[in-house]
């Protein structure tokens, strides 16, 4: 039994890992350009076909790909902000939810109609091993995912707190007027916040290619758990989304095991929406950090 | 002489929709037809909340299933008309909108769509497990019972067209006169600026309450008539995410908070479609909402308010070409 | 993006584009109704709804492509001779994997030509509805769809293979082929493929002599198969039934690998039996078992057009779409005892079938005999075994063309 609940514990662990680096991504471009990027799950799936041609046409291991796909995609997220996202912001609700949801379906569409719906997997010598910790298997694949998301998420919160432009970031996330007259240019802040969220999220997909097969929705069913976890986390909370992730892939593992797995997909529903309409604040309360 | 003339052209567009079944024959051509009419319908019902009171619900699947279900429920398992089936579909949906709408209306902006998502979600989730009186994920036919009138099930094809676009009037006139009601300026005024409206003594969530029980109930009515067409319901085809998305689309696109905007976005939508359709053999290979979703972008970034400003503006342009008097900049673009 | 991924792309969407094109073209030739160099007589019409796009694009194309290569060997044999040698045309709908499209595309194939019989969709729900449109329009339709549903109340509709409750039933006892005391984990998807194939293995399990120790359902789509595969391990048991869309084998069957667990694995039919299956999962696939309403290698005449098929496609022929070769000459032999292209004669012609040889009785037992609720009375399926590769039959004993690799 303990095995059991240490080995759900670990597989909830690994797994949070990968929704840190989704929500994270989500909460930073709320928290700093207040919009919610619906799209944020197709950057995720761009990474993993990235990485997919490549290792498949070029046989670059898929963790190697981290290298081209976050730069590439902190382009994409500099073009979409400055070209796109600026376009929308103080125009109300609906261009701002819409854009981005368009933008999902767009890319889920060209996806499909460039590469079919088949599934795309990625065969590595990591693959299927594992190390074991007493009787506990931790996957190598996995693990390597989940350490290299904690030193993301870790360079993240140095950048924010230590540097320069990562506090005009938080200074433009928490009050963009009195940034402004500090001489902090919020457009060239946004569009960093956008491009790192967008380079975590190819990151994202990078570290699932080699346990996770790659098709044009994949990125829905990630970033169903990180808005969850996002909201749970406090909107615009870094440090939150990267907890609240780790709880939630803990808390879906026990709960599968020790309740149900069809039931899972309801209560993380429920408590979405039992939180939203009577904590939205989340679990850390306050603004952005 | 201008209000006449509108009329007249009104009157004229009457007459070519209901002759419309007797002059075309083609099945395919009134499928699409049917379609329209449907969507615009549902779109129609989305507008009210969406439009008007600016309420971006993306789970009006929600309603549209519940009344799917109710009405197969009431015929399979107790003989009841679809007819009948169709009000009591849409009886509970708009029940149902009260708890969700106390849920959700706590909440602005892109959370009110998220919690929407997540209600929608929800319910095709419970109605998977359902399986002792509701069919469970693997759903169920409609019986079949010839042509039956009384029980919703024509043989001809025309007839659904013909509900399809009573449907679709009996939304309209609802639009029009909500637009020209109290509750219609109540509404406008909740959907500018909720905090302001409140202040001068309009009850925003009242307001919100009732719009969003009208929409419930006519999307409910679209579920019937849609599972009574296609002959067939499941909890993946009745809540589909879909549906709310094509229900929010046809309003933004066509333009939104306004009566025929909802209109004007799905014929040009499903035009978009059959075309695309006759090119490239299909629109499922991820053709039809490449398109869908990029016309949705340029809409968003050049009309936000909507297509159908275009056309009027254009229509205006072309009517007072001869006038030599200055003119206003339109406000838009 | 580097030269060979961008060549790589462009090889995709020239496929896709012939695809596309060929399509079109069957279409457009079925629509001008172009008969196939022959003087005689007027060409039959049979129709063929698949999803060739979406979700179940793959196998959908897989079917497409297996339909014209049984219309063209029947037209290579002579056509109908009863009808002066008239050849089968056939003409194909995109059913989009998607729900309203099968209830227009179905409607649109039947008023739009003259057709004598249809076979499709693949997918449950969407041969439902196109049943329902073929039964109100009295044009006959075959179909390897395995939904029980399919048999009831219905006089246009005829299903040559086995049933979704036959499935569970040679599941469990594939099991004890595996183990002498089986102790199952069923794993199943929500929807209707996992809900309707689990139920049948819960309500039989008993009489098998098999123990059902974990009975899951989980909503398709997983983040992650560990949590599953850890409750797997913690339950005991010795065979597990995964009832899945391919996304969720991958993980699943990875997952077991991960943890290193000591468990049979029998992944029923549909995504676990198709070649892309093996593509995704290399040598993890190596003795896994699954079941099948047609495997290709049966018989002879089974191995034949698997070797045609498989030199001109490159994969080997799959479950649904061997079986609808079948189905083609199933419809050409009614064609033949009805002497008329009319849909009606063709339905009691097809309701009448009673072979043992040749195409038509191509499946598992080799007789197909339809009883008044429009299933095979002979119909049965197969167990299955991934070996070297490809997919050997190895139950029942009577069926079997290899032996089964204990693992």
């Amino acid at each position: 039994m303990l095995v059991t609940v240490a080995q759900a514990v670990v597989n909830g662990l690994l797994i949070g890992g990968i929704y840190a680096l989704v929500s994270i991504g989500v909460t930073l471009i709320f928290g700093v350009v207040k919009i919610v990027n619906f799209a944020q799950g197709e950057f995720v799936m761009i990474g993993m076909y990235i990485s997919y041609f490549l290792a498949t046409y070029l046989g670059i291991d898929p963790l190697a790909s981290l290298i081209v796909a976050m730069p590439l995609l902190f382009v994409v997220g500099v073009l979409l902000q400055h070209f796109l996202i600026r376009r929308v912001l103080g125009l109300g609700d609906m261009p701002q939810i819409f854009l981005t949801f368009a933008l999902s379906l767009l890319l889920i569409n060209v996806t499909l109609l460039l590469f079919t719906a088949n599934y795309r997997t990625v065969q590595t010598s990591y693959t299927e091993t594992s190390i074991h910790l007493g009787e506990v298997y931790v996957p190598v694949a996995k693990l390597i995912a989940f350490i290299v998301a904690m030193v993301l998420s870790g360079a993240l919160w140095v950048f924010l707190h230590a540097t320069d432009l990562g506090k005009a970031m938080r200074a433009a996330a928490q009050n963009p007027d009195v940034a402004m007259l500090m001489g902090i240019n919020p457009d060239r802040v946004f569009c960093v916040a956008v491009g790192v969220s967008l380079a975590l999220a190819g990151a994202a997909g990078c570290l699932l290619m080699p346990f996770y097969p790659a098709y044009p929705l994949v990125g829905q069913v990630f970033v169903l758990m990180a808005f969850v976890a996002v909201v749970f986390g406090t909107l615009g909370n870094v440090t939150g989304a990267l907890i609240a992730s780790l709880m939630m892939g803990v808390a879906e593992s026990l709960g599968v095991q020790f309740v149900g797995a069809d039931s899972g997909l309801i209560v993380v529903f429920m408590m979405l929406l039992l939180t939203l309409a009577f904590r939205p604040s989340g679990l850390f309360g306050g603004w952005t950090r | 002489m201008r209000l006449r003339r509108g009329t007249l052209w009104l009157g004229g567009l009457i007459v070519i929709v209901l002759a419309l079944p007797l002059i075309v024959t083609s099945h395919f051509a009134i499928d699409i037809f049917i379609r329209v009419l449907l969507f615009a319908f549902i779109g129609v019902a989305w507008n009210l909340m969406g439009g008007y009171a600016k309420q971006l619900s993306l789970g009006h699947a929600a309603y549209f299933g519940l009344g799917a279900y109710t009405s197969t429920i009431l015929l399979i398992r107790f003989d009841v008309s679809p007819w009948i089936g169709m009000l009591a579909g849409g009886i509970v949906a708009t029940l149902a909108s009260l708890p969700i709408g106390a849920l959700c209306f706590r909440l602005r902006g892109p959370y009110f769509a998220i919690s929407t998502i997540a209600t929608a979600q929800v319910l095709m989730l419970l109605f998977l497990k359902f399986r002792d009186f509701a069919w469970g994920a693997e759903g169920t036919t409609m019986p079949n019972l010839g042509n039956a009138p009384l029980m919703m099930q024509f043989d001809a094809k025309s007839a659904y067209y013909y509900i399809a676009l009573g449907m679709l009037a009996l939304g309209l006139v609802i639009t029009y006169a909500i637009e020209r009601s109290w509750m219609g300026y109540y509404l406008v005024a909740v959907g500018e600026d909720e905090d302001a409206a409140e202040a001068i003594g309009v009850n925003a969530m009242r307001i919100k309450r009732q719009i969003y029980m009208i929409s419930a109930f006519l999307t409910g009515m679209a579920g019937t008539f849609y599972v009574q067409y296609i002959y067939f319901i499941d909890p993946q085809t009745a809540f589909s995410f879909n549906i709310s998305v094509e229900a929010a689309l046809v309003s933004i696109v066509g333009g939104i908070g306004t009566l025929w905007g909802p209109v004007v976005g799905t014929v040009l939508l499903e035009a978009t479609s059959a075309l695309l359709q006759s090119w490239f053999g299909s629109s499922h290979g991820g053709v039809q909402l490449t398109v869908y979703s990029l016309i949705l972008i340029t809409v968003i970034l050049w009309r936000p308010s909507g297509l159908l400003g275009v056309f009027t503006d254009a229509y205006e342009r072309v009517v007072h070409a001869g006038r030599a008097h200055a003119r206003e900049p339109t406000l838009d673009g | 993006m580097s030269a060979s991924s961008r060549q790589a792309l462009t090889l995709q969407r020239g496929r896709r584009d012939f695809l596309v094109r060929s399509t079109s073209a069957v279409l457009a030739a079925g629509a001008l109704g172009i008969p196939r160099a022959s003087r005689a007589a007027e060409p039959v019409n049979i129709g063929a709804l698949y999803p060739t796009t979406g979700s179940f694009a793959q196998i959908g194309q897989g079917c497409v492509n297996a339909a014209k290569l049984a219309v063209q060997m029947v037209n290579d044999a002579g056509g109908i001779k009863s009808q002066g040698g008239a050849k089968l045309n056939l003409i194909v709908s995109d059913v989009q994997s998607d729900t309203t499209v099968t209830r227009t595309e179905t409607d649109r194939l039947i008023s739009g030509n003259k057709l004598s019989a249809i076979h499709g969709c693949f997918a449950s729900a969407l041969t439902l509805i196109a049943s329902e449109v073929a039964e109100r329009a009295k044009v006959p339709l075959l179909t390897g769809s395995s939904s029980d549903q399919l048999n009831k109340g219905r006089h246009y509709t005829f299903t040559p293979f086995a049933r979704a409750s036959q499935f569970a039933q040679a599941q469990l006892q594939m099991a004890k082929l595996v183990s002498e005391l089986p102790k199952v984990a069923v794993l199943f998807e929500n929807t209707a493929f996992g809900t309707s194939t689990s139920n049948g293995l819960r309500e039989q399990a008993a009489g098998e002599g098999a123990e059902i120790v974990l009975f899951e359902p989980y909503s398709a789509g997983l983040t992650d198969a560990s949590p599953l595969i850890n409750k797997v391990k913690s339950s005991g048991a010795n065979m597990l039934f995964p009832v899945s869309y391919l996304n969720d084998l991958i993980l699943i069957i990875r997952g077991i690998k991960q943890v290193d667990l000591k468990i049979a694995v029998n992944g029923g039919s549909g995504g676990f039996v198709i070649p892309d299956f093996y593509k995704n999962v290399g040598d993890l696939a190596e003795g896994l078992l699954g079941v099948a309403h047609w495997n290709h290698d049966i018989n002879t005449d089974a191995q034949r057009v698997n070797a045609v098929f498989q030199k001109q496609y490159g994969e080997f022929l799959f479950e649904y779409a061997g079986g609808l070769v079948a189905q083609t000459f199933m419809i050409a032999d009614a064609l033949e005892r009805a002497g008329s292209a009319d849909p009606e004669k063709v339905r009691d012609a097809i309701a009448a079938l009673d072979v043992s040889q040749g195409y038509a009785a191509m499946c598992p037992g080799g007789r197909v005999k339809f009883g008044p609720d429009g299933k095979n009375i002979y119909a049965h399926p197969v167990g299955v075994q991934w070996q070297h590769a490809d997919l050997a039959t190895v139950f029942p004993k009577e069926d079997a063309r290899a032996s089964l690799i204990k693992i």
